[in-house]
């Protein structure tokens, strides 16, 4: 076998460090959205993911110069894949709770939430205590889940965990669960596809935000967010895209 | 409000674990019970689809009779139930097939307040332990008919020339034989179906695997729940291997000289 050339060592080299720079500078963050909820985030039927949470993300890299890259987690599994470092950073309707800020870092709110109750039209539930003794369906560690946690008790049988919005629905449709606890968003929409469901808005549940989540101590990159979200609401790019998903006007200019 | 937290070993927090005993506790006895359920069912389902894939008959019209009603339908639940996943099945039954037979509005076995409260205090139960029974009597069938087809053909003819009928051949000569061949199969097939039972958590049911779902859920830590289970699961598998080895001794006592 030949020795091999000294130029074509050097150019090898050189290839190599080239693609190892560009590597470094312009590597896609990773953002994991649980896509299965409509109008935050879902995927069309030609696989790609759409919503409020994806447009504001793409906004926000935009304005800060970065490019992101989503990928499709369950909502159950975004916290391990942050640890882990699976994903950068999380836009999934997460709502800002003083425990998850324990364990996380979270930009300034994005989005205003609360929670809602979906029941049979012939239900005569007013709010989240006449749920006392009914059966409940909530997302499996969702706000929901704390909530219904903490007032039914966390190891009440009558609480039914399951890893979707959609399938609450499907259970509540199909006569498994009295109600459904949901963010606002979410629950509307859901409910509205079904003749069969109305929703209940409870005016008890506290307002929440939503908000994005970075692994804790990576201050960098959520200052670079918030930097961003900031920049999106001056400019008027947040209130068009919350028109586009909710048809209203924002509230006010949140973050 | 937040209990203190408890850690053993440094970082294992305990506390979590305790504060959910009641729903790792229940989830103990969902899964054997559920289990027991399913094996139990499977076996005799097993049995009677592992017989009737080998049903025969010398001379038409039993012939085409035994091929079209028994055969054929046999092979294609075995086939359907090995050849697609679990998972699949479950949600399957869960969301689509239980809620055509059962729904309030328009049930087609039952319907009205009665299929509410089916639903809502069986509903998961119900599906869970269906697909889990019709996917472990499609594995078990396959055990049965290797088992009976394993036995030596001199064995039926010689009982059949003794004049005994074919049930019992079936009953006296060939299923106690087979069974002891049959036994380290079924034993696999019992673990699998333990541990396959974790699947059936994604529709609500309170075993095991949802008891650490809801944990990990509320605390975003996956050690302690999913290691607690893990060794729950691993006791009653080892229990069971255990038990099928006794089995498997005590029948097979009669091949030892």
């Amino acid at each position: 076998m030949a020795p091999a050339s000294p130029r074509f060592a050097f150019v090898v080299t050189f290839f190599v460090l080239a693609a190892a720079t560009a590597a470094a500078q312009s590597r896609p963050l990773v953002v994991g959205s649980s896509a299965t909820y409509p109008p935050f985030a879902y995927e069309t039927p030609a696989k790609q993911i759409v919503g409020f949470d994806v447009d504001v993300i793409q906004a926000v890299a935009s304005k800060v110069g970065i490019t992101v890259r989503l990928v499709n987690t369950p909502f159950t599994g975004v916290f391990a894949s942050l640890d882990n470092g699976d994903l950068d950073l999380v836009i999934s309707g997460v709502t800002i709770s003083d425990r998850r800020r324990q364990s996380y870092d979270f930009t300034a709110p994005y989005f205003e939430a609360r929670q809602l109750i979906a029941v049979p039209v012939a239900s005569t539930v007013r709010n989240l205590q006449d749920l006392a003794g009914k059966k409940v369906g909530v997302v499996t560690g969702s706000t929901a889940d704390e909530v219904a946690s903490r007032t039914f008790g966390r190891t009440s049988a009558n609480i039914r965990r399951f890893d979707t919005t959609p399938l609450i629905i499907a259970e509540l449709v199909s006569g498994g669960l009295d109600a459904a606890i949901g963010d606002n968003g979410v629950i509307a929409y859901r409910a509205q596809e079904h003749k069969g469901l109305k929703t209940v808005n409870d005016p008890g549940f506290p307002k929440e935000y939503f908000g994005i989540v970075v692994k804790k101590g990576n201050t960098a990159l959520r200052d670079r967010l918030d930097s961003g979200l900031k920049a999106i609401v001056a400019d008027g790019t947040y209130a068009r895209i919350y028109r586009t998903w909710f048809k209203t006007e924002p509230p006010l200019p949140t973050p | 409000m937040e209990p203190e937290p408890i850690l053993w070993f440094g970082w294992f927090r305990a506390d979590i674990i305790a504060e959910y005993a009641p729903l790792f506790w229940q989830g103990l006895r969902m899964t054997i019970g559920v289990t027991v359920i399913g094996i139990t069912f499977g076996a005799l389902l097993g049995l009677l689809v592992g017989m009737a894939r080998l049903a025969n008959a010398r001379h038409a019209p039993a012939r085409h009779l035994t091929r079209f009603l028994l055969r054929w339908p046999a092979t294609v639940y075995v086939s359907f139930f090995r050849g697609t996943p679990l998972f699949v099945q479950i949600m399957l039954m869960h969301f689509a097939v239980v809620p055509l037979l059962m729904n309030p509005a328009d049930g087609l076995i039952v319907s009205g307040e009665l299929a509410r409260t089916l639903r809502q205090d069986y509903g998961a139960l119900l599906s869970g332990v269906l697909a889990l029974t019709l996917n472990a009597g499609a594995y078990i069938s396959e055990v049965f008919r290797a088992g009976i087809q394993s036995i030596d053909r001199g064995q039926v003819e010689a009982a059949r020339s003794l004049g005994l009928s074919y049930r019992r051949t079936m009953y006296h000569v060939v299923l106690p034989q087979a069974f002891r061949r049959m036994l380290p199969p079924l034993g696999n097939n019992a673990i699998a179906l333990l541990k396959d039972s974790s699947l059936v958590s994604a529709v609500g049911l309170s075993e095991l695997a949802y008891a650490a779902r809801t944990v990990a859920g509320a605390y975003s830590r996956y050690w302690e729940p999913y290691l607690t289970i893990a060794m729950m699961y691993w006791i009653l598998t080892l229990a069971l291997a255990y038990a099928v080895r006794r089995l498997e001794h005590r029948y097979g006592r009669g091949d030892t000289r």
